[in-house]
């Protein structure tokens, strides 16, 4: 696979949400709205405590399809209403340890009543492991694909 | 072993000017010499970052008589960007439930309002 560019280690991720900024932004700093979708498919929030302003802390556990948990802290660093936010997020092994450290930046722009979010990940440290995490996640995907095929089938 | 390569790979990635010399090498090999000349940096400072590039597996240094050339070892790479795609599905995935949240609550909302 050809690689873009040079910073192959950041993640950049686009999207226009049908809704006026400040609903948007709010739904990114409301810890109760911010449970409802934070993280991939088929994955709940039983805890998710943010605290979005300069030094507050994350504290999110994702729960698999197949019910293995994923525990994540982090700090905001940002809280720029209802332009920017700048956080960290480490997620943890099964022991708590950090996996790995990244810097999202999420700006948030009005254009003609909707606004386009962007997210924008920067890795700033990783461990041994810090792949495991992501591939426990996507066993967690297609397990519940599996599911969804025995459901079908 | 794969898992330590991936966090060298993260941490050879950290520093702006080895970022510099992958795009570089990104475009085909290039002795230390050649890497250094962007840079206004001395080659030893250029070799010192090839080194950890090398330590990382991102690199491969070849002797061409008198000069080493350098080129992209794509395992190491391509494990990096095997990451960043699982890290964007996992960011793609989230939007798209706020998307979906942002819908439904947006809808609620305007269905009071007709109400009222």
């Amino acid at each position: 696979m050809a690689v873009p560019n040079s910073s192959i280690e950041e993640v950049v991720v686009e999207r226009t949400f049908d809704a006026s900024r400040e609903r948007v932004f709010k739904a990114w700093t409301d810890p109760k709205l911010v449970q409802r979708w934070w993280g991939p498919h088929d994955f709940t929030n039983p805890v998710c405590e943010i605290d979005a302003r300069p030094g507050g802390a994350i504290r999110v556990h994702m729960q698999g399809p197949d019910g293995t948990i994923y525990p994540m802290t982090g700090i905001y660093k940002e809280v720029v209403e209802p332009e920017r936010i700048v956080f960290t997020t480490t997620p943890l092994d099964d022991k708590g340890k950090p996996l790995f450290e990244v810097l999202t930046t999420v700006t948030f722009v009005e254009r003609a009543g909707k606004t386009h979010v962007s997210v924008h990940n920067r890795v700033l440290s990783a461990t041994a492991g810090a792949d495991m995490y992501l591939q426990g996640m996507e066993a967690g995907w297609s397990q519940s694909l599996d599911r969804l095929g025995e459901v079908v089938t | 072993m794969v898992v330590d390569t991936l966090s060298t790979a993260f941490a050879a990635l950290s520093d702006p000017t080895r970022r510099m010399i992958l795009d570089r090498l990104m475009r085909g090999p290039a002795t230390v010499n050649e890497l250094a000349k962007p840079h206004k940096m001395t080659q030893q400072a250029v070799s010192k970052h090839v080194a950890y590039l090398e330590r990382a597996r991102l690199v491969a240094k070849k002797r061409r008589g008198r000069e080493h050339l350098c080129s992209l070892r794509p395992s190491a790479i391509r494990q990096v960007a095997d990451w960043a795609n699982a890290y964007r599905c996992y960011w793609e995935e989230s939007l798209e439930r706020l998307d979906h949240l942002l819908r439904e609550d947006g809808e609620k909302a305007s269905r009071r309002g007709r109400t009222k």
